[in-house]
Parts: C-alpha cells; structure tokens; sequence
C-alpha cells in the first residue's frame, strides 16, 4: 500500500511538471518520470511484460523521438499566459470536476478484489506468452491493422519532413541544416 | 494486501485530468503533444487496473485489457511519428509552434 502511494506521488508529481513547466525539455523529462512510475505500477499490477514494453518503447523511443524534436526546432519559452484570461482557470475547475466525478462513480462501485491467487493464475504476470496468445485470437484484426497504420505512419513522416526540404536546397544540405536557417530569425 | 482496483483508477483520473488541463492551457504544439501522451497513459493504467480486477471471470476476458493496452502503444507510437513529422512541416513554414496562431483553416 505504501508502495502505491510513492508510485502515485512520483506519477502526479510529473504530470504536474508536465502541465506547467516552461521549458519543453523539463516537461518531456518530467514526462519521463512520468511513465517509469506507470511502468512501476504495471508491474504492480501483474503485466510484466506491459512493463517492460513501457520502458522500452515509451519511455526509450518515443521520449527520444521527443527531445530530439525539442531540440531540432529550438523552441522559445513560452509565456505561460494563454490567450484568454479565463481559460486556465476554467480549465482547472473543469479537470478537477472530472477527476471527482470518476472518483465518486469509482468508490461508489466498488466491487472486491478477487483473490491473490485467482489473479496470479488468470494473468501469469501478464507475460509475453499470454499477451501474445490475446494478440494472435482475440485482437488478429485489430494487430493486422496496426501493422497497416505504422506502415502508413512511417511513410507519412518521411514525406512529410522531405517534401519542405528538398526543393530548397538540392543536393548536399543535411537534412537538419534548412531549419536551422529559418529557425534562426525567430 | 493488494492494493484496491478504485486506487490505480483514482490515480489514472487524476492523470488523465492533469492532461486534459495540459491539451487546453498550453500554447506550444509540443506541449500539447506531451499532454495528449500523459492521457493515452491514463488510459492505459486504468485498463490495466481493470484486467487484473477482471480475473474474476477465470478465462481470457482478463487479459483482453492488457492485449488492448498493446494496441494503443502501437497506435501511440504511429502517432507521435506523424504527429511530430507534421510540426516539423509546421514550423519550417511559419517558425512558431503556437497552437492558438494555426487559424487559417477559420474562414
């Protein structure tokens, strides 16, 4: 029990960062902390294998895939101010509404736990054996169609960042060099 | 004694909020991004929870929340590439990743 309550101190606590940081790579890093605090209470949860996969793939590729855009594009602090005054208020009265809604739906339907090792046989620590047996039964469609939209994912990004490129400078510019060079007069 | 299944949602609310506030106060496109990553999160403990409550039924439904927890990082990844491919476009056309200033598309 003790546990959960680190874990969710050091998830809330980076979201928190998140939200109000003012620098994009405090809130990517923040991020960070963010998700191996997930990945902490997947394993808490009997899905070792949804953890590993956490730390790998979100925390590793898609954390990196981040910063190194961060860092491409130079952003500029941003005033925290939004465009209207009422919005960020508004805005936090409204999330805290939701979160005591689900909270309230939640505790008021509680239902007990099954037993430890019901859970401990039913999941088998959420290994990848079993993980991968769901994938290949129940979600077959649902897997083929990933495979499509990262296929088209990775198509779409690639001529996305060329097609500003290369008409600018044809032949030896690297492929980061053209936004340097307009990023600068910013 | 295991934690109770209420707790792990409560925390993902709160995540899922904290995102939320994130999408809708932040200006930079970035930031926006982040936030939209800390809500798939929320989503993703909460379904997590929610499998191993679900074990009560014995058979495959339980595991059926961590198959789609699968899903939705494959998903996620797909669109942190394209996502992030577009505000490169984005920026290399106007030099600013301000969300509120992206208004052409308003007659």
């Amino acid at each position: 029990m003790i546990g959960f309550f680190v874990i969710a101190a050091f998830a809330v606590a980076g979201a928190i960062m998140v939200v109000t940081a003012r620098q994009p790579i405090h809130a990517a890093l923040a991020l960070v902390a963010t998700l191996l605090a997930v990945a902490v209470a997947y394993i808490t949860l009997d899905a070792h294998f949804l953890a590993a996969i956490q730390v790998i793939v979100y925390a590793g590729a898609i954390m990196v895939l981040f910063l190194f855009v961060i860092m491409l594009l130079n952003v500029e602090r941003q005033p925290l101010a939004a465009r209207w005054s009422w919005l960020r208020p508004t805005a936090y009265g409204v999330g805290l509404l939701a979160l005591v809604a689900v909270a309230a739906v939640v505790i008021d339907q509680r239902r007990a736990l099954p037993e430890a090792a019901v859970v401990a046989e039913v999941l088998q620590g959420g290994s990848a054996e079993r993980i991968g047996t769901i994938l290949f039964s129940d979600y077959l469609l649902a897997f083929h169609l990933v495979a499509v939209l990262l296929l088209t994912g990775i198509i779409g990004a690639v001529s996305l960042v060329q097609r500003a490129a290369a008409p600018e400078r044809p032949a030896a510019a690297g492929a980061s060099e053209p936004v340097a060079a307009e990023g600068e007069p910013a | 004694m295991s934690v109770p299944t209420e707790y792990y949602v409560v925390l993902s609310a709160v995540l899922f909020g904290l995102g939320a506030v994130g999408v809708v106060t932040r200006r930079s496109a970035i930031m926006v991004f982040l936030s939209v990553e800390l809500m798939l999160n929320a989503a993703n403990l909460a379904m997590v929870a929610y499998a191993r409550h679900w074990s009560i039924t014995g058979g495959t439904h339980a595991l059926q929340g961590q198959g789609a927890v699968f899903i939705v990082l494959a998903v996620a990844a797909a669109e942190v590439a394209v996502g992030l491919g577009i505000l490169v476009a984005i920026f290399r056309n106007r030099a600013s990743t301000d969300v509120d200033e992206l208004s052409e598309v308003r007659a």
